[in-house]
């Protein structure tokens, strides 16, 4: 790959951004920081598949991918460190499109992925391990996993069966990628014969960007865990048992049945000892994320109106300047609560 | 048979003791306090897992490092041995605080120091009969010790409100001033001592001298490919580990893997445990490497960078030859590579500047809660944070009350003091290490003399200095071919079937 996969990545979230955010945006975005901002953006700009998905990205790692766009003249820095493509820019983009993974959904799973693959592996290496015979040692240290995986394998009897399961389960869905993503996340289990491989090891055998591996292996993971969800995967819906992605975040939860028992922002304000802002952060964050939350009791529909008009209008989520050209008469609590049902509309 | 034997055949599966062990267990048995010092590889955990078997009641077992734990728990587990638990975060899961209502059950309870400063903890153990109370790496007591841990310093007291049951301080490396440090600290004045040589008589020294660090690059790549493996390489920093991996492997040097502390947990485990399979000829890695590898048969430990003084140099060397076969350990050494190494030590040190201006900045008649804080904001390193906490908890007890400028300029004067001491401490010990580099006697005799001891009997093989022939860790054999990766389906076929059956449907 001429450009590292850093650099294509990033260039996504600046066609996204379209000059709105700056790098720091994308920083969070990718590490998948639980502030209002961050989760609003990613609804906003429709880049739910890439949050939390590089967990230990760091801002150098994007300041370097971003100067590469620069210096390839596939991307121009404006003010205040934010980038847009160039023409050349989206055109090459758009040539490599296919390296998108299209499965990737860190919105829903970035959560659950980890105690899912530890889960999927330990089963994995451990019933490769009864096969033939042999001792091991556990390729997993978390406690949560090791009890799960006991408990499911107490209660499942027949582990010959569940290997021939399990076996047919992992062919049928790895089917359904590319060759070479099957082969990374192949690569990666662990069993009677071989250690897993790790991402680097992986990323020098097929001489491609570790990022890209790893990015390849959590498509895989995305996808099988989709189809547990739609119920096309019988075991590995097992796995997912208790994992299931909350839609909201915890707090917001709280705020959330409070709001349903009748309370004002100002009530459960006080009740929590929350700030205000804090409470309201959490209803942007049901009205983006609960399909049927009316956002009437917040905002008026005369505002509501004026607020999408100035949007489309503007061609802009900026909220000061959709402000601005409201002469103030909206707060910024009004302009999020729109846009985050319009988007919410948008997307689901 | 006597019982000892027995337990050890019943439990472990082995026939007979290894140096140390009988002697160990059988005092701890007696109920006496016990300082044992192990050489690295020598079993050394066996001396509290078998009296264990023996004693009523539980075994606590403070362990420094998590890892370490997690260890030794899976190697009890894998043994059949279900009556263990490890504590080690204060944000362990919830079923695991629901196991503080029945922790009695437990044969062996491991804990961090860090647990053992929770009162709800505390409380739990006390309801239990700690029948041998086991301090692991006990040199991480020392303020004198290398990997020198203040939260091990609180031990002494633990181990009081615990009802003082017998004590075991175990390490394999603590020269004479650390074992006074460990006795006093755990208060098992009268311990029994049973201090094994450090000596290591199946591996041999080396140490070679480069121009430059290239110089020394090509060397110890030259050395990697000619050496019979496997082999670990340690480096002082992740950079070189990392580096010196991608150079070996494109020089064709073998299967090579590098491992460091920057790297996710699932990935080291890996890289553990492929080494641990055969399936890595090197690891190109940092200290953070190797406690709790239990690998049988490493043939060579090589040196990149020297660590700052030798007790850490014996604890890495020491993960070589556990089998007892010939090993070979070599130390590459370059000019500059002092002044690296002092750097790295002193890195927990504040400068007499950074410290007088922290000390500046201290609210003026504030109390001890404002100083700790703001030692939390003050964007030191985690290490240079614990190493001042440890100075100020000292300080605070001889100066209570509120913080007059005098009183500011006093703790500045103290601090200095004691950051100096540590300073001119780590200098001499690096200094120790140095002149070991540029030893032109036996290095064995110099090592062993460093931990209190003298050589009584020549080696046939023992170091460069003796005269040491390089043949007989060399290769022999072409190192095997990493094992060719075929296609997923047949991988995956390999994983549930076993190979050697046809794969119809892989076809
Ligand atoms: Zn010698």
């Amino acid at each position: 790959m001429r450009h590292g996969y850093a650099s294509f990545l990033l260039a996504h979230c600046l066609r996204r951004f379209n000059g709105e955010r700056t790098l720091a945006a994308a920083y969070h975005l990718f590490s998948g920081k639980k502030s209002a901002q961050t989760l609003q953006d990613s609804k906003w700009f429709q880049l739910e598949p890439l949050f939390g998905t590089w967990k230990n990205v760091t801002m150098t790692a994007l300041e370097a991918a971003a100067a590469a766009l620069v210096e390839q003249r596939l991307a121009l820095s404006a003010k205040q460190r934010t980038y847009t493509l160039t023409a050349a820019g989206e055109e090459w983009f758009v040539g490599q499109a296919a390296l998108f993974p299209r499965h990737l959904n860190g919105w829903r799973y970035h959560e659950a992925e980890p105690l899912f693959w530890q889960r999927l592996s330990l089963i994995g290496q451990t019933l490769s391990n009864l096969v033939y015979g042999r001792r091991f040692a556990p390729i997993c240290r978390d406690e949560r996993t090791l009890q799960w995986v006991k408990q499911y394998l107490l209660a499942k009897g027949s582990r010959q069966m569940l290997a021939e399961a399990l076996y047919q389960e992992l062919i049928r869905l790895l089917e359904a990628v590319s060759e070479e993503a099957a082969a990374i996340f192949t690569l990666r289990l662990t069993s009677a014969v071989r250690i897993g491989w790790t991402m680097e090891q992986i990323a020098a055998h097929l001489q491609k960007d570790a990022l890209y591996v790893q990015f390849q292996f959590r498509n895989v993971l995305h996808y099988i865990m989709a189809e547990a969800e739609a119920g096309r995967a019988p075991m590995m819906a097992e796995l997912m048992s208790g994992l299931t992605p909350a839609v909201l975040t915890q707090s917001a939860q709280k705020t959330y049945e409070w709001l349903r028992k009748g309370k004002t922002v100002e009530d459960i304000a006080k009740l929590r000892r929350l700030k205000r802002s804090t409470i309201e952060d959490h209803v942007v964050e049901i009205a983006a994320n609960v399909p049927g939350f009316s956002i009437a009791p917040f905002v008026d529909d005369e505002k509501a109106a004026a607020i999408r008009a100035a949007a489309q209008a503007l061609r802009t989520r900026k909220l000061k300047e959709i402000r601005e050209a409201l002469d103030g008469k909206v707060s910024y609590f009004e302009i999020r609560l729109v846009l985050a049902k319009e988007v919410g509309r948008w997307t689901s | 048979m006597d019982e000892l034997t027995k337990t050890l055949h019943m439990q472990f599966g082995y026939a007979s003791f290894r140096p140390g062990q009988r002697e160990v267990a059988e005092d701890v048995l007696a109920g006496r306090d016990v300082l044992a010092m192990l050489p690295t590889g020598s079993g050394k955990s066996l001396c509290y897992q078998l009296p264990a078997y023996l004693l009523q009641g539980s075994v606590l077992i403070v362990s420094p490092l998590v890892s370490l734990m997690e260890d030794q728990v899976e190697q009890l587990r894998r043994r059949g041995e279900k009556r263990v638990i490890a504590f080690h975060s204060l944000l362990d899961a919830e079923e695991k605080w629901q196991a503080l209502a029945s922790l009695a059950k437990f044969r062996f309870i491991y804990a961090s120091p860090e647990m053992l400063q929770s009162a709800k903890f505390l409380t739990a153990l006390r309801r239990v009969c700690i029948s041998l109370f086991v301090v692991d790496e006990a040199h991480c007591i020392s303020q004198w010790g290398y990997d020198f841990r203040p939260d091990f310093l609180k031990l002494g007291e633990i181990r009081r409100t615990l009802g003082a049951p017998p004590c075991l301080a175990l390490t394999a490396t603590a020269p004479p001033e650390v074992q006074e440090d460990i006795i006093r600290t755990l208060g098992m004045d009268g311990a029994r001592r049973h201090i094994y040589s450090v000596d290591r008589p199946n591996i041999a020294l080396r140490v070679e001298h480069c121009s430059s660090t290239e110089d020394k690059a090509a060397r110890l790549a030259d050395y990697a490919k000619r050496l019979e493996g496997p082999g670990i390489i340690y480096f002082s920093s992740r950079q070189w580990a990392e580096e010196m991996a991608r150079r070996l492997e494109q020089r064709g040097v073998g299967r090579v893997a590098y491992y460091h502390a920057g790297m996710d947990g699932e990935q080291r485990l890996l890289v553990q445990q492929q080494f641990f399979y055969g399936q890595l000829d090197i690891v190109c890695c940092t200290s953070a490497f190797g406690m709790g590898v239990n690998k049988e048969n490493v043939r060579f430990v090589l040196h990149f960078h020297m660590p700052a003084q030798l007790e850490a140099y014996v604890q890495e060397i020491g993960r070589a030859g556990r089998d007892g076969a010939p090993s070979l350990a070599v130390l590459f050494y370059a000019d500059g590579d002092r002044a690296i190494a002092q750097a790295m030590a002193e890195a927990e040190l504040l400068s007499p500047r950074e410290l007088r201006e922290w000390c500046r900045r201290l609210p003026e008649g504030a109390g001890w809660e404002a100083v700790m804080a703001a030692l939390e904001t003050a964007g030191f390193t985690d290490i240079q944070k614990r190493l001042l906490a440890y100075f100020l908890e000292r300080e605070q007890r001889a100066m209570p009350g509120w913080l007059t400028a005098e009183a500011k300029e006093r703790l500045y004067g103290k601090m200095a003091a004691a950051i100096e001491a540590r300073r001119r401490w780590k200098r001499k010990k690096l200094q120790e290490m140095d002149e070991w580099v540029h030893l032109s006697s036996c290095r064995r005799q110099a090592l062993v003399r460093a931990f209190g001891e003298e050589l009584t009997d020549r080696r046939n093989v023992c170091c460069d200095r003796c005269g040491l022939s390089l043949d007989g860790y060399e290769r022999a054999v072409r190192r095997p071919e990493a094992a060719p990766v075929r296609h997923w389906r047949e991988e995956l076929w390999d994983m549930f079937f076993g190979g050697g059956r046809t794969n119809e449907a892989a076809k």
